[in-house]
């Protein structure tokens, strides 16, 4: 499994990715130790804070070929990822415990996804931290929330669907078929707190069964409002 | 993918599938005709055409057996949800919301082996001959949502599985229009994961048992009631792990991202693949087809 990347690895930068020597050995000299597992958890967040430099609002390119497609994936996991945990850090007032069990997990599951996408596309090519703008979600409100939710969950459904094609190395097409059926899982969730069995309604299903499946430029243009740096994905894929 | 395992396993299903295949060039040129007829329905017939390329390109093992192994799935799928729409014992039971969601299912899996069989023409496999029977699945309200989380989630896994073998620039232009196969594939991997997630949420209503442990996504392996292959490792497991599998590409991902994160979150937030043998056991340990 470890060659996996090594042996599929079309990009000689991916090929060698995560300091995987490090950390590989790191972990197996700890497995199984708590205390080995907190000292991995602490010398990786000190990488983490100097890969990651705020930066000045402006326009963040995402790249080309296959690195455009993980940072565009990894650009619109991260506004999850943020959403999410501000819902978790400012619940909505009626937020039943079922809900909250729920939006907990999701807002784990997107901050996985988002740090997954940090450790995997080398530190060169990767995009930085992104700011996202949630002014137009009032976080009070369940109806906002929820709302904001789905467009979320629907919008990364679409941009999973429409940019597997764009994907040259199978491996990562794998990769990100085992994210996209999560999102989906996801939205249907969502949608079904909105209005019970909406989980597949006919705006994102078409008549031959079909989810959507969005072009990168109609996806950032939609995600566009809630980050605050300009996103460019003109070469995602390309 | 083994060509073999996948004739094999086909076989069994359709006894006369050596003999299809080995007509490959009459099957092609009635896919060619047909495909002229209906040359204005859009998207059915550009997998049509795009599928008719790839057998002449080769560039897969045989898309006959894919789109085939694709089509018994939707069939059986389809059939599931029709036979309990039409079950006396869930008549009490399966009603309002929940009658309308499994009608919606019905619906979609019914599109998708109408999609399959217009693009497959000639060379679709027809439906086992004594149709499909799922023996106790509709005693009662719980055990069909059983079997229903069971079919959605290895349907999620078996298309996950074919991703990669489909050539990613199959882009027919069928009357000015640019379909691409693979991505219609993804559009119906995500549609049964939107079912999959609507039949665990239902799972977990007060008729159902009110099994509020059951997420709308995949925790760990656990089967809650399906059977346990469902969940299980494909082979090679190196390739199709557990569901439970907590390392993706070369990191474990509970330790390795710079934060610590639950193993029942880590295997929740990715879902697995399964290869076509796997997928056609699991079938035939719970349908006789």
């Amino acid at each position: 499994m470890s060659n996996l990347l090594k042996k599929e690895g079309k990009e000689a930068d991916l090929s060698t990715p995560l300091q995987v020597p490090i950390k590989r050995r790191s972990f197996f000299m700890y497995a199984g130790a708590t205390a080995g597992a907190t000292a991995l958890l602490l010398s990786g967040c000190d990488d983490d804070n100097e890969d990651d430099k705020t930066p000045a609002a402006g326009t963040v390119n995402l790249g080309s070929k296959d690195i455009g497609v993980l940072n565009y994936a990894y650009a619109l996991e991260q506004l999850e990822a943020a959403f999410y945990a501000q819902v978790i850090a400012t619940p909505y007032a009626n937020m039943s415990a079922d809900e909250k069990t729920a939006l907990t997990a999701i807002a784990k599951h997107e901050a996985i996804h988002r740090d997954f996408f940090k450790a995997a596309i080398p530190e060169a090519s990767r995009i930085p931290a992104l700011n996202p703008d949630f002014s137009s979600i009032t976080f009070t409100s369940r109806d906002s929330v929820l709302g904001a939710a789905k467009t979320f969950e629907d919008l990364g459904v679409a941009a999973y669907n429409g940019a597997g094609r764009l994907i040259e190395n199978p491996t990562y097409l794998l990769l990100a078929g085992k994210i996209v059926s999560v999102e989906a899982r996801h939205a249907a969730y969502i949608r079904d707190l909105i209005t019970p069995g909406s989980f597949s309604g006919s705006d994102v299903v078409d008549a031959n069964g079909l989810d959507q499946a969005l072009p990168v430029s109609t996806v950032l243009a939609a995600a566009q409002k809630y980050i605050k740096e300009t996103i460019n994905g003109d070469n995602v894929g390309k | 993918m083994n060509l073999f395992n996948i004739i094999s396993e086909l076989e069994k299903v359709d006894p006369e599938i050596m003999d299809r295949l080995s007509h490959r060039r009459s099957a092609l040129s009635a896919l060619g005709s047909l495909g002229k007829k209906m040359a204005l329905a859009a998207a059915p017939i550009a997998i049509g055409s795009a599928f008719n390329k790839v057998l002449g390109q080769n560039n897969l093992a045989d898309p006959t057996a894919v789109l085939n192994y694709a089509l018994l799935l939707e069939r059986l799928e389809y059939s599931f949800y029709d036979q309990a729409l039409k079950a006396a014992t869930l008549t009490p039971t399966l009603t309002g919301i929940a009658r309308t969601a499994i009608e919606t299912i019905r619906g979609h899996e019914l599109a998708h082996v109408n999609l399959l069989k217009a693009a497959l023409g000639a060379a679709a496999a027809p439906e086992p001959a004594n149709g499909f029977d799922f023996g106790g699945a509709f005693a009662t309200y719980p055990t069909f949502l059983t079997f229903a989380q069971a079919f959605e989630d290895t349907g999620v896994r078996a298309y996950k599985g074919q991703a990669g073998n489909i050539p990613r620039d199959f882009s027919p232009t069928v009357g000015g229009a640019t379909v691409n196969v693979l991505t219609v594939a993804l559009q119906i991997h995500s549609v049964e994961a939107r079912h999959a997630a609507h039949i665990r949420y239902m799972r977990r209503g007060p008729a159902a048992g009110a099994q509020a442990n059951i997420m709308p996504w995949i925790v760990g392996k656990e089967s809650n009631g399906a059977p346990a292959a469902v969940y299980g490792a494909g082979n090679p497991v190196a390739t199709f792990p557990a569901e439970d599998n907590i390392m993706q590409a070369t990191l474990t991902l509970t330790t390795g991202l710079g934060a610590t994160y639950s193993a029942a979150d880590v295997s929740a937030a990715f879902d697995e693949a399964l290869d076509n043998t796997t997928v056609t056991n699991i079938a035939k340990s719970v349908v006789t087809f």
